[in-house]
């Protein structure tokens, strides 16, 4: 008999339980309602790509000495260098430079190693097209300045989160002059070279200096 | 009090506006026949409350959407007319022009008759809808009786896409949807009853009636919390809304019963899902937020601005202040009803029927004892 009740006791325990723990679900759920969408309405609004966004690979054609460290450094040999032995100068002639956009990963690797930087990677990353060849950049396709979100009149540009101020969640009514949240690296530079004595005026620097620190 | 007077009470107890008769009256007035002048208004409230429904789903469409959208903290649909109004309606088109397929090898007859028995019952379920004392298609004497019987049909048709649909997915959607509704019937009816026996009417505009002699004080949420919320509960189960949405897990059954379907037997489907929706939040407001009545009884404010009940304002007025709170107050129901959709997981099929009869059924059970036995203690405030 005290066994049946004690179940009785647990059953209505549970239940009760249950009732408030979806009770607090649906506070939670009734919390969301009053924040603001995250949404960024793309082809109108465009997040703003860090410095070190890993996008189209950019390729100076006069800078390049085609030794070809990228095609090795690559995971799939993927660049094409094109270039002919000219006996009478005793130097290599490149004629002709390729990637393909289709099958590089974007990893970055022939940017890191190659000794002329001639290679760059941009913040282009709308590289959609009805046919995959086409994505076989040439050395003039790879030699075009990166579209850009900030100079585009048509797209309003958006600040991604590590770069909003201090406490902003919201990049839609920020004003461009405010500055990120932080310092700069060449502010933390700054200041440690200067030492700890300009370490008070930084602050007013860091106002000054990081209206600039949106990427071009 | 229904087999003492003739004909329906609430003729004699309002002389209010009695647009059926007016109309009968002009239509004899032009030479033609009683029998065809009534002939002619009936399909005007059929048409109506057609219409009305239509528009409440997609009023609850949109609502879902953007409901849906806040709470992920989404825009949701915003360029299809003003804030995305019009979604609802670019939906409908597009399901309407859409190929009508029927898979090879299916039973078309029973394919095409699914959707039908599924949506043909909730559309004639809002018959005992009120709006208003007047404000109803008819004062069925049995209405919520009505409701509860035409919504076991619905099964019926659930179970006949499924079969017919000659897909695996199908049948084992259409038998979960059949095996769930025949279950959480039991508890809602229970609960309903426990109403009934408070207001000793099935009639729907005797029980809104009977909760609006004090305005919010006397709502029958006061007096069945517990069947208040397992009526909820079943509602949402009988709609296949987000906790009991098993029969069109889309995760597993990829859509249920509905996965062969297309165009506008699809949007039957779809149109039938809101409908009973709606229907289920209006008929909870009915059944316990005392339906067409304001917080404060109209007829004290009427007393406190010293103006007659009789006067045209006052009706008009009270009809409409009717037909807003009854839409408020269900369609504060749906909303509740899209938080649960994004907080609550989903039950397995085990759990579903172990909710089903195993805590609710008892619990209505034990509900309608204690009302019963505090119906005959305190018969004053139960209902005597």
């Amino acid at each position: 008999m005290f066994g049946f009740l004690q179940k009785v006791v647990d059953y209505s325990r549970e239940a009760r339980d249950a009732a408030k723990y979806l009770l607090q679900g649906l506070e939670v759920t009734f919390d969301h309602m009053r924040r603001r969408p995250v949404t960024v309405q793309y082809p109108y609004e465009k997040l703003i790509p860090s410095e070190r966004y890993r996008g189209r690979i950019h390729y100076e054609f006069d800078k390049c000495i085609a030794c070809e460290v990228c095609v090795r450094v690559c995971p799939i040999n993927l660049p094409v260098v094109d270039w002919v032995m000219n006996k009478e100068t005793k130097k290599k002639e490149l004629r002709n430079y390729s990637i393909d956009f289709g099958v590089c990963i974007f990893c970055g690797n022939c940017v890191e190693f190659c000794p002329t930087n001639c290679l760059s990677m941009t913040e282009e990353y709308e590289l959609a097209a009805f046919d995959r060849h086409s994505l076989n950049f040439d050395n003039v396709a790879l030699g075009r300045l990166p579209t850009s979100v900030t100079t585009d009149p048509s797209v309003k540009p958006l600040r991604e989160l590590a770069y909003l101020p201090n406490g902003v969640v919201e990049p839609h009514d920020i004003q461009p002059d405010q500055p990120r949240a932080g310092k700069l690296p060449q502010e933390v530079l700054n200041s440690l070279k200067n030492g700890s004595n300009a370490l008070a005026s930084s602050s007013v620097q860091n106002n000054d200096s990081s209206s600039g620190q949106k990427k071009e | 009090m229904l087999s003492i007077y003739p004909i329906a009470p609430f003729v004699l107890l309002t002389p209010g506006i009695d647009l059926e008769f007016s109309f009968t009256e002009a239509l004899i007035g032009f030479g033609l026949s009683p029998q065809l002048a009534h002939l002619l208004w009936l399909p005007l409230p059929m048409l109506l409350v057609l219409i009305g429904a239509v528009v409440g789903v997609l009023v609850t469409v949109w609502l879902e959407r953007k409901v849906s959208a806040a709470a992920q903290q989404r825009i949701g649909p915003e360029y299809a007319g003003a804030l995305g109004i019009l979604q609802p309606m670019a939906d409908g088109l597009k399901l309407l022009v859409k190929e009508d397929v029927i898979p090879h090898r299916a039973d078309s007859l029973l394919f095409t008759l699914g959707p039908v028995l599924v949506l043909v019952p909730v559309v004639l379920s809002w018959l005992i809808v009120p709006f208003g004392q007047d404000l109803l298609i008819s004062n069925v004497g049995v209405g919520i009786f009505l409701w509860i019987a035409l919504s076991s049909i619905q099964p019926i048709g659930l179970l006949m896409s499924g079969y017919a649909s000659n897909n695996k997915y199908s049948l084992l959607g259409g038998l979960r949807a059949a095996a769930q509704s025949i279950s959480y019937e039991i508890p809602l009816a229970l609960c309903v009853l426990a109403v009934v026996m408070m207001t000793n009417s099935l009639s729907t505009v005797d029980i809104v009636e009977q909760q609006n002699s004090s305005g919010l004080l006397t709502w029958n949420i006061w007096r069945q919390p517990v069947g208040f919320v397992i009526f909820w509960i079943c509602a949402l189960a009988e709609c296949e809304r987000l906790p009991f949405d098993l029969p069109e897990a889309e995760e597993e059954l990829v859509a249920g019963y509905q996965t062969e379907y297309a165009g506008m037997k699809f949007a039957l489907f779809y149109l039938g899902s809101y409908i009973n929706l709606v229907l289920s939040a209006l008929l909870v407001s009915v059944l316990y937020l005392g339906g067409w009545g304001f917080p404060i009884p109209v007829e004290w404010l009427a007393g406190l601005l010293r103006q007659p009940l009789e006067s045209p304002f006052v009706q008009v007025f009270t009809a409409s202040l009717g037909i807003v709170m009854t839409i408020l107050k269900a369609y504060l129901l749906v909303f509740l009803a899209i938080l649960l959709r994004w907080t609550t997981p989903r039950v397995r099929i085990d759990q579903l029927l172990d909710l089903g009869w195993k805590f609710l059924l008892p619990i209505s059970l034990v509900n309608l004892l204690i009302t019963a036995a505090l119906k005959l203690v305190f018969p004053i405030a139960f209902g005597g």
